[in-house]
């Protein structure tokens, strides 16, 4: 069971400095991997017992934890609501979706109110077969311990929660809880009071039955009352590497009169669409708030989740965001879709350190200005310590996947806040640090389907293409030199045809649509070449925040500026909505968040509505081009880079043949003499300026100081501790199972057990 | 590229092949001149009732003044099947004016049968016995057919569900499997293709075997064929007495029992056959998609399979050329991957053949799509296919060890001329010459 999550390179714990010899070794193990995996997969489950009216019931669900849906069943609405509540999407195309059950996920599934029960039972009615007893022992296995204890914060005071008296029991048989224990009125049995299931049970429209009923009903709660000063201590004892009880963070903040309440509501034209108004309901399901992460693509709406949530809390809000720009991005959504007040609002950034004035407010921030250990400046500091000593009602993190652990770690400890509320696009590792996610923040609470967005008009229909571009014989030959070995990647995204079909594409979609297009290019000296070549303005690391403004709004307004050229600075968080197309001529290895946060800068729906629906006149209004040399490791790079898109629905037309056989000189790089001169002066570079762009994690006031110091050499700007993308090969979005074990000391406590 | 050598022949084609003389006799048999008609293009169709009831030659060209300009290439087409068929004798008049006329007895049989109605090859029998339902004999002949095809994949598995005498089984396999000596048999290329034909082009395949040994036996091969499309015929369902049948058409009976094509059965006195879907089927021509059977395969963008099947061997069709990752009481999950595809490939089935499988075989679900095979999947298995044939091999010679520089470079031009210069490489003296001019090459380097 459970299979769906391993296989996974235990690399991940070497020392930062060194991240692009860790990659490597990544991909090499990928390698090992896909040739171990290449014997049949088989797994039989043809004697499990098919229900007599099984074509009315929409999936099969097997023993090894994985489901297939069939998205043409008319129930499937109901069963996708219920399955990604319970499970993790593998993948998710037109007629068929595929599921695993993990720990994960049925954590995920008990903390949002679903209980073991009725898991079973409502699988049990969507199965085409009887369940698998395997199964079912998997998901009681899984749920014992999870969902039965909570941590409230009520009236400032910290209670430890849950329907279970024996199991309160037993954790204060544990001497750090038992410790932290305040008693009440000498009284050593628990405080009881009633406290209020499931309202707004979002499944029994499919149900209609006494079991979910059930979990509305009214049920006993003993709590017992812990110190606020050792509340992470307990949290941390009960872990699944300790006592295995972790906690669900609640906040009834209706009842909270300690903090005071934010006078700010949603205006009225904020009209939450379907989808944003379930991954709240999830959040608020039961009047108070949870803790927890809600998943849903670029440019579906993800402020206006936040925004909401905000809202409906109306406490004071810590928002972190990673970088200054999207720190901008995110003052500015709170102010439009909310009836917050300027005064009310703050950005503290590096170039602007602001406070909210009276006594609850919304601070938007970068991670890097929270989590920064060095020496800040005096304003700094101030600004700091109130953010330390604030009691916040919402912590609100946006692309919760691209920040490490530490960071979060050192962030969830530094502030204190009642509910924490994850955002991101992609969810695209199972890996220890989504297991740190899941119990730092809280478990997943709603993940949305692309391709019902799409069907639904809220995103862009995007064509997606892969283009293939054949080496010139004359790179090919450098390209396969050992003494090359460095520059392999300069030689494949600076390869003549790449070049012309990039520049076909761009005067295509600028001349004969009107399209706004932007460049993609990780390898910055691609960057420049191709941005002066083509006269056209680019954005990368050393750019400065005034200029990057600069260009962003000729790019939005003029007509005259219709291309730009963005380094890896891009991927997230710059909002451009104006762009349409996707030029991609050189990107990091593997990453298929990369790839995924890249199209998300254009998946914000354009036009009008009824244009974009299928059949409309501007069915796709968006492109995505991966432009890839053949016959190099870009080929093999690309594969991998589509997998988490291709797992969502999406499909890349291969394109060969661009730009077409007839076109000549008026493209650059024609003649064989210009060729040849390009490849002088790729070889004839140094080998630090053709690698790859190193950023930091943000510009904050350290970094971005560094960056400025360093203007004069490309190969300085990197900075040390640039980590961004690391892609760790799980076998999650695979789509297969993958039979290498992971090193069992670091497995998760369930898979322990499963697997001696 | 490996040739695709099955060609889906339909059975006319092979009536049309047989000597001029064996099919003057089968005209004899009113059953299959009904057959034949059926069998024409619409075209053709019409000139055979058109001429039914004239004796007299028509020439050309008052014929041709049947048709407007734009039917002319149909008319060609109608008028060279007819005559192919020998229902049209072609003959030149006095006036050097090419005539035609229909075949006499054709013409005398299907009068006689369009005036007096058509009459079975012979009359069910009226027995007191319960016949199976006409969905358990459906079940039964497709039982049949796929252990059968299942036989061809592994011998093994197939021996085990069902007894068909193994001598028949070497003929209908033939060309299908090879084998070489103490080795299992093999699959042959043309054998991963029969896979993934259709059920009608498959039984063709297997009939034409069966009439092809016959021959070699010695056996009358129009009597044959007149049996079977006499079969035909036959009430699919009804039961008929074996004891109507001459002794070689019983052989021909039991011998076709093992594919399906009919049931056996006996009774306390007597025995009698009845005939399965797959008998009746044998004069529909092959074009007819309403005897195709519903289809079962969902292909995803991600190149995902899922067949809803409980066929053992769809199951083996799709290891053919993807892997099995799930299987499920109804249904088979699978992936098509590039190793997979590298293993169909190289026996012999091409991207063709395994589009076209699966755009055949595509569940009504997706059928009405446009693609009903997503398009990146369709041309990624065309692209994997053609990256496996960017190498050229072409025969050549390399000479090296040139006395002089001279040598070299007048070897290199003279090779240059007859453009059969490969490659050379100056400095160690080496050129590389097709093989197709190697003669010249001798030749001219002995007289230097």
């Amino acid at each position: 069971m459970g299979h769906g999550e391993k296989g996974r390179p235990s690399k991940r714990h070497k020392a930062k400095e060194d991240h692009r010899a860790e990659e490597e070794e990544v991909y090499y193990t990928e390698d090992f991997e896909d040739i171990n995996q290449d014997g049949e997969n088989k797994r039989d489950f043809t004697k499990l017992e098919l229900k007599p009216d099984h074509a009315n019931r929409p999936l099969w669900a097997c023993a090894d934890g994985r489901i297939f849906l069939e998205t043409f069943s008319p129930l499937y609405k109901q069963a996708y609501d219920f399955l990604i509540a319970i499970a993790e999407p593998v993948c998710r195309p037109e007629s068929m979706h595929e599921y695993n059950l993990t720990p994960h996920s049925l954590y995920a599934a008990v903390s949002v109110g679903l209980e073991t029960e009725t898991v079973i039972s409502v699988l049990n009615k969507l199965s085409k077969t009887k369940l698998p007893k395997e199964m079912i022992d998997f998901i009681h296995a899984s749920t014992a311990n999870y969902g039965k204890v909570k941590l409230v914060l009520k009236k400032n005071r910290y209670f430890v929660e849950s329907p279970f008296p024996e199991v309160l029991k037993k954790l204060l048989k544990d001497e750090v809880i038992s410790r932290s224990r305040i008693a009440s009125e000498g009284n050593d049995g628990f405080t009881i009071s009633k406290s209020l299931g499931e309202i707004e049970g979002r499944h029994e429209e499919l149900l209609n039955e006494a079991q979910l009923a059930a979990a509305a009903e009214e049920k006993e709660a003993h709590a017992f009352e812990v110190d606020p000063a050792q509340v992470e201590n307990v949290k941390q004892r009960c872990l699944p590497n300790a006592l295995n009880y972790p906690m669900l963070e609640e906040y009834d903040f209706r009842n909270d009169t300690v903090n005071p309440d934010l006078d700010m509501e949603l205006k009225p034209q904020a009209q939450p669409r379907p989808y944003q108004e379930k991954s709240l309901s999830k959040m608020f399901g039961n009047g108070r708030a949870r803790s927890g992460i809600i998943v849903l693509p670029c440019g579906a709406g993800k402020s206006l989740v936040g925004v909401s949530a905000a809202s409906r809390i109306k406490k004071s809000c810590l928002c972190l965001a990673t970088n200054a720009v999207s720190v901008d991005q995110w003052a500015f959504q709170f102010k439009l879709w909310s009836t917050i007040r300027d005064d009310q609002i703050c950005r503290f950034t590096s170039d602007s350190k602001e406070r909210f004035r009276g006594n609850a407010g919304v601070v938007v921030t970068t991670y890097n200005m929270v989590a920064f250990g060095g020496k800040r400046s005096e304003e700094s500091e101030k600004i700091i310590e109130e953010i330390r000593n604030r009691e916040w009602g919402l912590l609100l993190m946006d692309e919760v996947h691209v920040v490490p652990a530490h960071m979060f770690r050192k962030v969830i400890s530094i502030t204190k806040s009642h509910c924490k509320l994850g955002l991101t696009a992609t969810l695209v590792r199972e890996d220890e640090r989504i297991t740190d996610l899941n119990f730092l923040i809280g478990p997943k609470l709603y993940e949305a389907n692309w391709l019902d967005l799409v069907k639904g008009g809220f995103i862009a229909n995007v064509q997606c293409a892969e283009v293939w571009c054949p080496m010139t014989k004359e790179f090919f030959a450098e390209y396969l030199r050992k003494e090359n070995s460095k520059k392999k990647q300069a030689l494949y995204v600076m390869n003549p045809n790449k070049f012309r079909a990039c520049e076909f594409l761009i005067r295509f979609h600028e001349e004969q649509r009107r399209d706004k297009i932007i460049v993609f290019a990780d390898n910055l000296f691609a960057l420049i070449e191709y941005a002066k070549k083509l006269k056209k303005p680019m954005i990368y690391g050393a750019t400065s925040h005034v200029e990057r403004t600069k260009i962003l709004e000729a790019f939005k307004t003029s007509r005259d500026v219709n291309t730009v050229f963005l380094s890896k600075v891009g991927d997230n968080s710059i909002d451009i909505p104006e762009a349409n197309v996707i030029i991609q001529i050189s990107s990091h290895a593997g990453s298929r968040r990369q790839e995924a946060q890249r199209l998300g800068r254009i998946l914000r729906a354009k036009g009008r509505l009824q244009d974009r629906m299928a059949g409309g006149k501007e069915e796709y209004n968006a492109f995505f081009y991966s432009l890839v040399s053949t016959d190099t490791q870009e080929m093999y790079y690309s594969t991998k880079r589509q997998q988490f898109l291709i797992d969502q629905g999406y499909s890349f037309k291969v394109i060969t043949g661009l730009p077409p056989p007839d076109t000549g000189a008026e493209l650059s790089y024609y003649s064989l003499d210009e060729q040849n001169k390009l490849l002088t002066k790729v070889l004839t570079a140094g080998d630090d300026q053709v690698g790859l762009e190193i950023l930091d994690e943000d510009t904050d006031d350290v970094a971005l100081q560094k960056a400025r110091r360093s203007m004069g050499s490309m190969s300085y700007m990197s900075g040390a501790n640039g980590k961004i993308y690391m892609e760790y090969n799980t076998g999650r979005n695979k789509g297969q199972m993958r039979s290498k074990p992971k090193d069992p000391t670091k497995r998760h406590q369930l898979f322990k057990k499963r697997f001696v | 590229m490996p040739e695709v050598r099955i060609i889906a022949k339909n059975f006319m084609d092979m009536v049309a092949s047989l000597p001029a003389t064996k099919l003057d006799n089968l005209y004899h048999n009113a059953f299959i001149c009904e057959a034949i008609l059926r069998s024409l293009p619409p075209l053709a169709k019409k000139y055979v009732l058109q001429m039914l009831y004239i004796i007299e030659p028509i020439v050309t060209t008052s014929m041709e003044a049947w048709v407007a300009a734009e039917g002319m290439s149909k008319h060609r087409v109608a008028i060279d099947k007819l005559v192919q068929l020998r229902l049209f004798t072609e003959t030149v008049d006095r006036k050097r004016e090419t005539t035609y006329r229909l075949n006499p007895t054709f013409q005398k049989n299907l009068q006689n049968h369009i005036l007096h109605g058509g009459v079975l090859p012979r009359e069910p029998m009226k027995i007191n016995v319960r016949l199976p339902s006409s969905a358990d004999l459906d079940a039964y002949a497709s039982g049949q057919w796929e252990s059968f095809l299942l036989h061809l994949i592994s011998s093994t598995e197939a021996e085990a569900t069902r007894n068909i005498s193994s001598s028949m089984m070497k003929i209908f396999q033939r060309g299908l499997l090879s084998q070489r000596d103490r080795e299992a048999p093999m699959l042959t290329e043309s054998g991963f293709q029969f896979l993934l034909m259709d059920t009608n082009a498959q039984l063709w395949y297997v009939i034409r075997e069966y009439i092809t040994h016959c021959e070699e036996r010695g056996v009358d091969t129009s009597d044959l064929i007149s049996f079977l499309l006499e079969l035909s015929f036959h009430v699919s369902g009804e039961a008929y007495n074996m004891n109507t049948l001459s002794h070689s058409q019983g052989s021909i009976v039991k011998d076709l029992a093992d594919l399906g094509l009919v049931k056996l059965q006996q009774g306390m006195k007597e025995s009698w056959f009845i005939p399965t879907k797959l008998a009746i089927n044998l004069s529909i021509s092959l074009s007819d998609a309403s005897s195709r059977k519903q289809g079962y395969v969902v292909v995803e963008t991600n190149f995902r399979l899922y067949a809803y099947t409980t066929s053992k061997l769809h199951c083996e069709i799709l290891r053919l050329f993807a892997r099995i990752e799930y299987q499920l009481p109804n249904l088979i999950v699978g992936a098509i991957t590039k190793e997979n595809l590298y293993k169909a490939f190289q026996n012999g089935i091409t991207s063709d053949q395994i589009i076209c499988f699966l755009q055949q075989n595509a569940h009504p679900r997706v059928a009405e799509k446009v693609p009903s095979v997503p398009e990146n999947v369709t041309d990624q298995i065309r692209l994997w296919e053609s990256d496996l044939n960017r190498v050229e091999m072409t025969p050549s010679h390399l000479y090296d060890e040139f006395p002089s520089r001279d040598a070299f470079e007048a070897a290199c031009d003279f090779a240059r001329e007859y453009g059969g210069l490969l490659w050379e490489d100056s400095v160690k003296m080496r050129v590389i010459v097709k093989a197709e001019t190697y003669d010249h090459m001798k030749r001219f380097l002995r007289q230097k």
